[in-house]
């Protein structure tokens, strides 16, 4: 149905909040939503709501979304016209763009087939479709990269709580979905570039078999296919660099968080004993072991400097000319069992020694008799006979006597 | 080589386990004049000095698996903070690094996880996280500028590279921004 253009924009500068609270709602309203975003306008203007409402689907602001259901969407003109007004940009997707550059693949075709065929009509045509392509390129160019550089300056002004983690993944959304594959398409390499080159190839062909007069339309058109690949290489490339270190420091503090997620996730589950060391930082701790303090190493010093000066021991290395005492009985003890061998049984072990050595003091004496008695080449018995007295040289032993024979 | 600027004082404020970074002068300016003479002074003494790509220094630990007792507070302590700052609409670093804080204003114990993560390593309350904090001024990862309110400095960072390496470690290793730290040779 036609719309008179003049009521449309009259109805349109009267209620212009609606239209930007509409144009700021995505996806399908139901009649109840629209007629309170009217309500909630109704004090600009002393019109009905419900006036208000009839006039939003006669002048097909409002359309169904579906014939005769109840949901409405904002018509895509209107929707379009409104976007351009806000000066708010839509990004083109890379299938918008790809189907670009099979509309140009085609119409190269058809061109092609007309310059072979010298059919004027067409080369005509194609050649205003190619035009009108471009210009639908530029300007869907022009507002993908707007569109990306808005978004860019949310992030970076943005203040409300959304996490890091989310961030990131819009961000890699915007790249993965709009930069990265964009760059795919045009690089200098990439399909438009090809397809460009193709055309332009067509379009000078033309020129030169004359079978496209208007000579200032094929000029602009050559110069607007070269602009067009160069823009559409630099506005992608300048996205790629307003993204990338957005999209590094997101991607850093993901990982940031991660970890300390995966730390905590750890502790909780696990508990400090089995958390291991691998989620802690390693600390430099220097213990010093069994090193002197100062005072320690100060009172040795001390003690050097201050010790008096004494001569050193002198050695006497002249031979003795009596044979020490000790060394005597040593030697006396030594051989005291070669001597009694001979004599063995005997039944008397101390009335044997005593008489022997009459010269030998009592410890002498006891000691070579505990030496015989302990002997391991020899047997003692100790018997129940009548106690004896045995004279030393320094006095007298009184025991019973010790029998002494081999095994 | 002994006549190295503040090679006492460096020396004793690395071998009790502290950082060096800006804030830490004229130690700081000594090291980053001259970092290699100074890595060659302490390597035969079995000390490498390490300068982390965000510039500070610190001694690697001899053991890693031999930490101190009180590392175990630091790092939930840490991460607590690493997992609130996610929360917040900011990159983490710009988040820790980019303000001051206040001791009663610490989200470690707005969550009863955070509470009971808090718990296993024996911090019950804002006194015991004050204890923690004072732990990490002696190493040089925060700095009090009033009874109440202190600061992050630049050595915080050797968190965030744990963190990189734990989220690593836990999928494909991916080239992350930001390297782990390397020593200067």
């Amino acid at each position: 149905m036609k719309v008179n253009a003049q009521a449309f924009f009259n109805f349109s500068a009267a209620h212009v909040p609606l239209l930007r609270q509409l144009a700021e709602r995505t996806g399908e309203l139901s009649a109840g939503e629209v007629m309170r975003l009217v309500r909630e306008q109704a004090d600009a203007h002393e019109e009905l709501p419900e006036t208000t409402w009839r006039r939003l689907r006669e002048y097909q602001i409002l359309v169904p979304s579906e014939p005769g259901g109840e949901f409405y969407l904002l018509a895509e003109p209107v929707a379009r016209l409104l976007t351009y007004l806000h000066n708010n940009a839509n990004p083109a997707t890379p299938e918008m763009i790809r189907g670009y550059v099979q509309s140009l693949d085609t119409l190269a075709k058809q061109l092609a087939s007309a310059l072979e065929s010298e059919n004027v009509m067409v080369v005509g045509l194609a050649f205003n479709e190619i035009s009108l392509t471009l210009r639908r390129i530029h300007a869907d160019l022009d507002e993908t990269h707007q569109a990306i550089l808005a978004e860019v300056g949310r992030y970076k002004t943005e203040r409300q709580r959304v996490s890091v983690r989310e961030k990131f993944r819009r961000i890699v959304y915007w790249m993965e979905r709009y930069v990265e594959p964009m760059i795919e398409i045009v690089r200098a390499d990439g399909p438009l570039r090809e397809t460009f080159d193709e055309v332009d190839r067509l379009l000078r062909g033309a020129r030169e078999q004359a079978l496209f007069n208007d000579h200032p339309a094929l000029e602009r058109n050559l110069r607007f296919l070269r602009l067009v690949g160069a823009h559409a290489l630099r506005v992608f490339v300048q996205c790629r660099k307003e993204i990338q270190p957005l999209y590094e420091s997101l991607r850093r503090s993901t990982f940031i968080a991660e970890g300390a997620s995966r730390a905590l996730e750890k502790l909780q589950s696990e508990g400090l004993a089995n958390w291991g060391t691998a989620p802690l930082i390693g600390i430099c701790s220097l213990r010093f072991q069994n090193v002197p303090g100062d005072a320690a190493i100060a009172m040795a010093l001390r003690r050097v400097i201050e010790h008096p000066p004494e001569p050193p021991p002198v050695l006497d290395l002249t031979s003795e000319e009596t044979t020490p005492d000790e060394l005597v009985r040593r030697l006396w003890l030594d051989q005291l069992p070669y001597h009694v061998r001979p004599e063995l049984p005997l039944s008397d072990l101390l009335d044997w020694i005593v008489k022997r050595h009459p010269e030998k003091d009592t410890s002498v004496i006891l000691a070579g008799f505990t030496a015989l008695v302990f002997h391991n080449e020899f047997e003692a018995r100790f018997s129940d006979a009548k106690p004896n007295e045995y004279a030393t040289a320094n006095g007298a032993i009184n025991a019973r006597p010790v029998q002494l024979k081999s095994p | 080589m002994n006549d190295l600027p503040h090679l006492g004082e460096i020396f004793d404020r690395l071998k009790r386990g502290s950082h060096l970074g800006p804030d830490d002068e004229p130690l700081y300016s000594a090291l980053t004049a001259d970092p290699d003479t100074y890595v060659r002074y302490f390597a035969p003494l079995g000390l490498q000095l390490v300068r982390h790509e965000r510039e500070f220094f610190y001694f690697e630990p001899e053991n890693p698996e031999n930490v101190p007792d009180t590392m175990p507070r630091i790092a939930v302590f840490s991460y607590i903070f690493v997992d609130h700052a996610a929360n917040q609409g900011r990159p983490i670093e710009e988040f820790i690094f980019g303000q001051n804080f206040l001791l009663t204003a610490l989200p470690h114990f707005t969550l009863d996880r955070y509470t009971a993560l808090l718990r296993q390593v024996d911090v019950h309350d804002v006194k015991g996280l004050e204890t923690v904090l004072r732990h990490m001024e002696r190493i040089g990862w925060v700095k009090w500028l009033g009874p109440d309110e202190f600061r992050f400095l630049r050595p915080f960072h050797r968190v965030f590279s744990k963190c990189i390496e734990l989220a690593q470690a836990a999928t494909i290793p991916t080239p992350v921004p930001s390297d782990p730290p390397t020593t200067t040779s």
